[in-house]
């Protein structure tokens, strides 16, 4: 059955933002991404211009975030003091990162930082969670000689001020960690378009070194809000939320973020990670392919990124 | 699904071969737009002097547009290195002919017309001045909006029967649901020895109704109640699948 979408001036089946979200909501639930490095350029391929995507896409996540960040509260997965100051940092750094294109753009050369970003940090951040996991998995005995290396950066962390305690985690910090991690990862979310949960999992897990299964619920928490602020952007400044598409999107995300939630909690951190740099790994294959093969149209509507 | 069947009828009343008196007749010509909406067909007929070849072309007003172009950089990497600005070109057009355009038109009645992609590039302005990067990248336009189903020619699917001493015609074209709300205009050429001897025109409405205009008006003149139904929205359905799954036991 077809439905005509009265902002992406198009019709589709309505399977397929169903299906699609479905597919990204439980990659939601089970590793606390947003799922837009996924989505935008999947509703793109089914003929949804990029602004209308890209825009939609959020107004959805705010729908799984919200059912993901619910999941994972019940059970008590979510740590809203660390997830209020990552934010803080996110939004911060979303503001330096919107400044930062605007400049590149007047430059002219915008589009290839945004690309070589993309490809840079889904590849590094894959190729990292992959080996790490898959070692830590075979052999619990390279961990002790990590420990001597973490020492050094711990120490550091260790002596800035505003230490405090976040106990749902159970790690100490300063609140500055969080806050300056929050606005690296705004800066490059905003570079790239995308919401930076694959970038934000990571940082939490070796550098803020949260337990994985916090990680996911904290890091639905922060999408959420920063979702929540780029949709209102979008349906302002540019009009281009669809809101039917956004709603066949959630029917699908919503539940997927549940069901993801619930296989989450049946896996170990470890193949929660190695599953997550194995998707992050295929989209940054896929990115190379579509910057080295010819492309079979020279053209493309103009907007989005 | 039922699809809408829109049908403009044309009538080429010829009063004699020197004076031939044209009427245009459009029996349906608005289509509307619902959430069911997939596209549509359009069914153009009417009677011309027997012996002419015919030529339909429907197509939206002439504007600007504007397409991010793709090269590469560094030799190696293919990306978006600047914009491509098309004007006086229509965002929609079909063109329809008895023959091979080539066949039954001059080069100069084309181009007066604008009949056909050479005369459409010929009529077209664009942010290059070198001829052949105009060739490459009009070429490349065309590629692009045939992909998108809003550009097409076909030859010999008009089809003419001799009665009574006229000819009648009728073609039955599908209408892309990816053409834009907007007003569109079919015009009819009877064409003979090379030349356009008679035009018929008509107009076609496509209009979004009902809800949809509801959202897209509203999307566009009240985007912050919008954006703020979208969030609100947005966040009742998240918590109302978490509640069924906590009631269904989903949890723990």
């Amino acid at each position: 059955m077809y439905l005509y979408l009265p902002v992406a001036l198009t019709s589709i089946n309505i399977l397929i933002p169903v299906g699609l979200g479905l597919l990204v909501g439980l990659l939601s639930g089970l590793f606390g991404v947003g799922g837009g490095f996924l989505m935008t350029p999947l509703l793109i391929m089914f003929g949804i211009p990029s602004t209308v995507a890209a825009a939609t896409d959020s107004n959805q996540i705010v729908a799984a975030s919200t059912s993901g960040t619910y999941a994972h509260w019940r059970v008590g997965n979510v740590d809203f003091k660390m997830g209020l100051y990552l934010l803080v940092g996110g939004f911060a750094g979303g503001l330096v990162g919107v400044e930062f294109i605007k400049m590149l753009r007047a430059m002219g050369n915008a589009d290839f930082v945004i690309k070589i970003t993309y490809v840079l940090m889904l590849g590094i951040v894959g190729a990292y969670m992959f080996i790490e996991s898959l070692s830590s998995m075979r052999k619990k005995e390279v961990k002790e000689a990590e420990v001597q290396k973490e020492s050094k950066v711990r120490t550091f962390l260790k002596s800035l001020p505003l230490q405090t305690h976040f106990e749902k985690s159970g790690v100490t910090h300063s609140i500055l960690v969080p806050i300056f991690l929050g606005c690296m990862v705004g800066i490059l979310a905003a570079i790239m378009g995308v919401g930076g949960g694959f970038l934000m999992v990571p940082i939490m897990f070796y550098i803020l070194r949260m337990p994985m299964h916090v990680i996911v619920g904290t890091s639905l928490f922060q999408i959420l809000f920063t979702c929540i602020e780029v949709t209102f952007l979008q349906s302002y400044t540019n009009h281009t939320v669809d809101f039917v598409l956004a709603v066949l999107l959630l029917v699908g995300s919503t539940i997927g973020a549940q069901v993801g939630a619930i296989f989450g909690r049946k896996l170990k951190g470890e193949q929660l990670k190695i599953l997550l740099a194995v998707i992050v790994l295929a989209v940054t294959v896929k990115i190379v392919f579509e910057l080295t093969l010819s492309p079979s149209l020279l053209l493309s509507q103009a907007g989005g990124h | 699904m039922i699809l809408p069947i829109l049908v403009v009828s044309l009538l080429l009343l010829c009063a004699g071969m020197a004076s031939a008196q044209l009427t245009a007749t459009a029996n349906h010509d608005h289509i509307t737009v619902d959430f069911f909406y997939h596209g549509s067909t359009i069914s153009v007929r009417g009677i011309s002097d027997p012996g002419t070849d015919l030529i339909i072309k429907i197509a939206s007003e002439d504007g600007k547009q504007a397409l991010r172009k793709k090269g590469k950089v560094g030799g190696f990497l293919w990306m978006n290195v600047g914009e491509l600005e098309v004007e006086h070109v229509p965002k929609v057009y079909f063109l329809h002919s008895t023959r091979n355009i080539e066949d039954i038109l001059s080069r100069d009645e084309m181009n007066r017309y604008v009949i056909g992609y050479p005369a459409l590039e010929k009529y077209a302005k664009m942010n290059t001045t070198d001829e052949a990067e105009k060739d490459r990248w009009f070429s490349e336009f065309v590629k692009f909006k045939e992909s998108s189903n809003v550009y097409g020619t076909s030859s010999g699917k008009i089809s003419l029967v001799n009665k009574d001493g006229e000819q009648d015609y009728y073609i039955l074209t599908e209408w892309p649901y990816q053409a834009a709300p907007g007003k569109y205009t079919v015009t009819v050429y009877a064409v003979k020895g090379k030349k356009v001897i008679e035009t018929a025109t008509s107009n076609v409405l496509v209009e979004q109704v009902g809800m949809v205009k509801s959202f897209a008006s509203m999307a566009k003149n009240n985007a912050a109640t919008y954006g703020i139904i979208a969030i609100l929205a947005a966040l009742t359905a998240g918590f109302g699948v978490g509640l069924v799954f906590r009631k269904n036991g989903g949890a723990h």
